[in-house]
């Protein structure tokens, strides 16, 4: 009998940025647009896994998931020991691009949660022409109040810290098995990274006086579960009222790791969106052969 | 709460609080995880306190009876009301977990105390307050 195997395949690139080689682990599966996903603070790409399981996902979309660099399996530079980690808007925003320009994608589709949905606005607004679309999950302008000490501290637990202060973001009910799954994967973040990454979160991200300025010239779609504390459908759709090209989709009975703590109730949300993006690109192959007369 | 058709909201007085102790004490998950956990902590349902004793995961005594000589590590309190949506089976968004009910967004709940001694208890803790939504309904 054969063991189940899922299409999953994953591999090793090294992405150049400021003068060193970053040694990135990323999965995929799938072909057709890219379609980059971006992992939430503190973990990494294993949140992304049903989407890349999904068929009705990955017969349109070559579906990717990374490592951000100190996550999952992609390993900090050299010297990582001596320096306190922190995550800034500008490297998360340009290493984001490096790394689809290592992979040679062309102008894929980002679909980012948490930290990864707020820096879809920075991505938006200074590299809109390297992507087609953003989709930009539980993300606002500015979400304060989670840079925590006791999140990295020697004292405390980190690992039972970071995932226990994050589980009241799920809404009841998910499964608790997934639900279970996402602490799990929290509790493995590197020391100081999950704290790190809530630098840019709540202090270095405040996009509040830069919303008006995104050009709206690629649709942003902001997708925000209801038991979201951290970032509220409130709070995004205030963020949402001032970017242009954006659409907002608020999603019931869900929290703020929708795409592995619920797969299925998100999947409802995300499939429109999903053809709207494959519908979009269809569009100028229709216009091409009405000129043509076929 | 365990019950049929709607639910019925909690006492928060001594009967269930010691029903919940009763839950607690029975959960197996929380002799393991709990072993480390022995400190006082202090629960406020509005006006009704109480200093909650812990020892390596148990609960050994409430307290509903206040003075300087009860002392505790860190509170948690918040109106009944907030503590009435956290103990529901589904409990509506921003009340069913401590740091969602105390985000300073919504303030539905203050923490004082040793932050220290709550953080190195969470994982704990959390799970101890959850077992609340288990305590039976009285007939």
């Amino acid at each position: 009998m054969t063991a189940r195997q899922e299409p999953i395949k994953g591999g090793y690139v090294y992405v150049p940025y400021e003068g060193y080689e970053y040694r990135i682990f990323y999965e995929e599966a799938g072909e057709g647009i890219p379609l980059v996903c971006l992992h939430t603070a503190g973990t990494d790409s294993r949140e992304w896994r049903h989407q890349l399981c999904d068929r009705d996902i990955n017969e349109n979309f070559r579906v990717i998931a990374f490592d951000m660099p100190w996550h999952g399996k992609s390993i900090p530079p050299v010297g990582f020991e001596k320096e306190e980690y922190r995550l800034t808007s500008k490297f998360y925003s340009e290493f984001v691009v490096a790394f689809c320009d290592a992979l040679g994608l062309d102008r894929p589709v980002i679909m980012g949660s948490s930290m990864g949905g707020n820096i879809c606005l920075h991505l938006a607004l200074n590299f809109e022409k390297k992507f087609r679309a953003l989709i930009a999950v539980e993300a606002c302008d500015h979400s304060p109040g989670w840079h925590i000490s006791w999140l990295a501290h020697p004292h405390v637990h980190g690992g039972e810290a970071c995932a226990t202060s994050v589980f009241g973001l799920m809404a009841p009910q998910s499964p608790d098995e997934y639900r279970w799954e996402t602490w799990w994967y929290y509790s493995q973040g590197g020391p100081g990274i999950f704290k790190g990454d809530l630098y840019f979160y709540s202090v270095d991200h405040d996009f509040r006086e830069l919303n008006e300025k995104i050009s709206g010239n690629i649709p942003i779609y902001f997708m925000t579960g209801v038991y979201d504390f951290a970032c509220t459908p409130e709070m995004t759709e205030k963020t949402a009222e001032k970017v242009k090209g954006s659409e907002t989709i608020i999603m019931e009975g869900i929290g703020h790791f929708p795409m592995c703590e619920n797969p299925e109730t998100y999947k409802e949300y995300l499939m429109p969106v999903l053809e709207k993006i494959t519908a979009a690109e269809r569009e100028p192959v229709r216009a091409g052969a009405e000129a043509s007369g076929t | 709460m365990i019950g049929r058709g709607k639910e019925i909201m909690p006492e928060f007085d001594s009967e269930w609080m010691n029903a919940w102790q009763d839950v607690v004490n029975g959960d197996p998950t929380m002799a393991h995880i709990g072993r480390n956990f022995t400190t006082n902590f202090l629960l406020g349902f509005g006006d009704m306190e109480y200093v909650v004793s812990v020892r390596e995961g148990r609960i050994e005594r409430i307290n509903d009876h206040l003075n300087p000589d009860v002392t505790w590590a860190f509170g948690l309190r918040g109106a009944r009301e907030s503590w009435e949506k956290f103990v529901q089976r589904i409990p509506p968004p921003f009340f069913n977990d401590i740091f969602a009910m105390a985000s300073p967004l919504h303030g539905h709940l203050h923490i004082d105390g040793d932050a220290k001694v709550l953080w190195q208890n969470v994982r704990a803790l959390t799970w101890m307050l959850a077992r609340m939504r288990e305590v039976p309904v009285a007939a």
